[in-house]
């Protein structure tokens, strides 16, 4: 009992506070080296101290207001705890015309409580627009999205982008600045059959001269480098759409010395197969969100406010109230 | 070069910022009679009357300027430096307009306030008013409710410094000046209250903030530098009430601790960005 109030002093509050004020600034922008642990671990004093206060501290037991306050305050800690334990966070190219695959998530992280499943997003992508104002400076993205019913048959479309995610469940997918061209290659190998697939190039319009990728077509040894050719071009002055209506271009195929231009529908016979260039598309790039707490989080931390709030209210004649300045001639108390 | 539609009515309202100023100074220098004793200033409520009004004429012209500013560049004053102190003029003028109004017994605070005001309004002088790109991102409406809990947030922060500056001038050779004014443990009383407000609204503007964070770059935290100064704020908000709960603080020492709430709040907000390549990280 004597280290549970111990543990409820003001005094360890305010060293929790400095402590993580100090994790704080050590993290500060990010990516300087410190473990996490350096935040954790004064909010998890905090989170003791907190619960021990709640308990024996009558001053904020006995009011109701500052009780809200601070139980708000520990159920954020415990539910920001849950979310990061179950949470998802990834990115995911998809190609105009297919639809999402969870295979393809890269820069995948995800917590071990993870449970939810992938499976429910299930979508195609459609064509998109993103304007561009003078400067190259993103505007608004609209991008075209075919919601798919439980059978993989299309039954809506919708426009997603900027502050309008496309949810499912909990899954939350914003499109990203990350976007760009894609070709659609088709491999025929000399033995029979062929292989249809897409081959994303770099990030448009940031890589804007870099537009080149390489790919080894199944079964062949051969590594065949490609340049897209853009002949779109665009005023980085003026405004301008990044659409599929905008853009054409030629793909530039290049195996050691030999050198090919293909227009889209054009072929290059290789000593294993025949490789076509069927055409040419685009690619959005979407970031993958999974936590299962946001809307607890948003109700939490706005009751607990409520609750600062109502306990200040009921000392707000004097604050705010019509009887404010003879209050203050008197002096409050 | 043409001259920025706003200019005019920004120019003007700090005209009639300046003219508040002065006469609230004017109006709290102690007069003497001729065997040194102290007298009471004989206008003092026409004087008043003309700092209130001032200050009226000055929000109403910002507010003009503001709208003008809307309409030649098709955004709020949201994105550039110039812009947004503007609105904080606006904002915390304000604020202090309704206490300075609803308060005669504090209007001494405003030798405080004003020249508070003024390191805003001289900024705003230096800058250029051209207009900067307006990220698709603000068109969320969760930007309303942030930008207006941090503006009370700012404008209960501000109203402190003013309190706690009397009572740290107090310590010093001009305390007679301010000897119409409640006692120093009143203000510091009030001081104390409004940094209670202060938390509330910092803390709902976090919130907002996350939200809207949240429909705009895909998280509600990730700790970037405007975050974590913003956090840090609240942090040194809260760990400040605590302080005073836990210790019998002498009045100097809380009035610099409530005066390091707006130091820290004004740093963040106008710093951040500047020592920041991207204070908030994808905003655009």
């Amino acid at each position: 009992m004597h280290l549970f109030s111990a543990m409820a002093s003001l005094k360890v509050t305010l060293v929790g506070m400095l402590l993580l004020a100090v994790g704080s600034m050590l993290t500060y922008g990010g990516d300087t080296g410190f473990s996490v642990w350096v935040l954790i671990l004064p909010m998890l004093l905090l989170a003791v101290n907190l619960a021990s206060a709640i308990a024996t501290n009558r001053k904020i037991n006995r009011q109701p207001g500052l009780l809200l306050f601070h139980l708000s305050l520990l159920s954020l800690v415990i539910v920001i705890a849950v979310g990061r334990l179950a949470h998802l966070d990834a990115q995911v190219e998809i190609v105009v015309g297919q639809s999402f695959d969870p295979s393809h998530l890269v820069e995948l992280q995800q917590g071990p409580w993870h449970v939810g499943d992938l499976n429910e997003i299930s979508f195609l992508q459609g064509p998109y627009g993103i304007s561009y104002e003078p400067g190259v400076q993103r505007g608004a993205t609209a991008s075209q999205i075919g919601l798919l019913d439980e059978k993989g048959q299309f039954s809506e479309e919708i426009i997603v982008g900027d502050d309008t995610p496309l949810i499912f469940g909990d899954y939350r997918l914003y499109t990203s600045f990350n976007k760009g061209y894609s070709v659609i290659l088709e491999w025929l190998p000399n033995e029979g059959g062929s292989y249809t697939g897409s081959v994303n190039m770099p990030s448009f319009p940031l890589n804007d001269y870099r537009q080149k990728n390489e790919w080894t077509p199944p079964g062949s040894d051969t590594t065949i480098k490609f340049w897209l050719k853009l002949e779109n071009e665009y005023n980085k002055d003026d405004y301008w759409t990044l659409s599929m209506a905008n853009s054409s271009g030629v793909l530039v195929v290049t195996v050691d010395d030999m050198r090919v231009e293909l227009e889209e529908g054009e072929s290059l016979q290789f000593d294993d197969g025949q490789l076509k260039y069927n055409e040419l598309t685009m690619w959005m790039g979407y970031t993958i969100f999974y936590d299962p707490t946001l809307r607890w989080l948003f109700f939490i931390s706005t009751f607990g406010v409520l609750g600062l709030g109502w306990h200040l209210w009921s000392r707000a004649d004097r604050l705010l109230g019509k009887n404010f300045d003879n209050e203050t001639k008197r002096g409050v108390n | 070069m043409a001259l920025a539609a706003e200019l005019p009515w920004l120019w003007g309202s700090l005209l009639a910022l300046a003219l508040a100023t002065g006469a609230a100074i004017w109006g709290m220098i102690p007069r003497y009679s001729g065997d040194g004793v102290l007298i009471e200033p004989p206008s003092t409520n026409r004087i008043e009357s003309l700092v209130l009004w001032s200050l009226l004429l000055s929000i109403v012209l910002m507010t003009i300027a503001m709208g003008v500013r809307w309409d030649r560049v098709g955004n709020g004053p949201f994105v550039s430096l110039f812009e947004l102190l503007m609105s904080q003029i606006w904002s915390l003028s304000i604020f202090y307009a309704v206490i300075y109004w609803r308060a005669p017994s504090l209007r001494g605070t405003s030798v405080i306030v004003f020249p508070a005001l003024w390191v805003l309004g001289s900024w705003v002088l230096i800058l250029d008013p051209v207009a900067s790109f307006y990220p698709t991102t603000y068109y969320n409406n969760w930007k309303w409710a942030h930008v207006i809990f941090g503006k009370i947030f700012l404008g209960a922060a501000l109203f402190g410094v003013g309190l706690a500056g009397i009572v740290l001038l107090r310590q010093t050779r001009f305390a007679s000046v301010f000897s119409r004014m409640p006692s120093s443990e009143v203000l510091d009383h009030i001081a104390w209250r409004f940094m209670m407000l202060a938390l509330i609204f910092d803390s709902l503007m976090l919130i907002a903030g996350a939200v809207w964070a949240q429909d705009a770059w895909g998280r509600y935290w990730q700790w970037d530098e405007l975050e974590t100064s913003s956090f840090l704020n609240w942090l040194y908000l809260g760990a400040i009430i605590h302080l005073r709960m836990t210790y019998r603080i002498p009045l100097p020492i809380g009035a610099w601790l409530v005066i390091g709430v707006f130091v820290f709040a004004f740093l963040t907000y106008f710093g951040a960005p500047y020592f920041s390549a991207s204070a908030h990280k994808g905003v655009v």
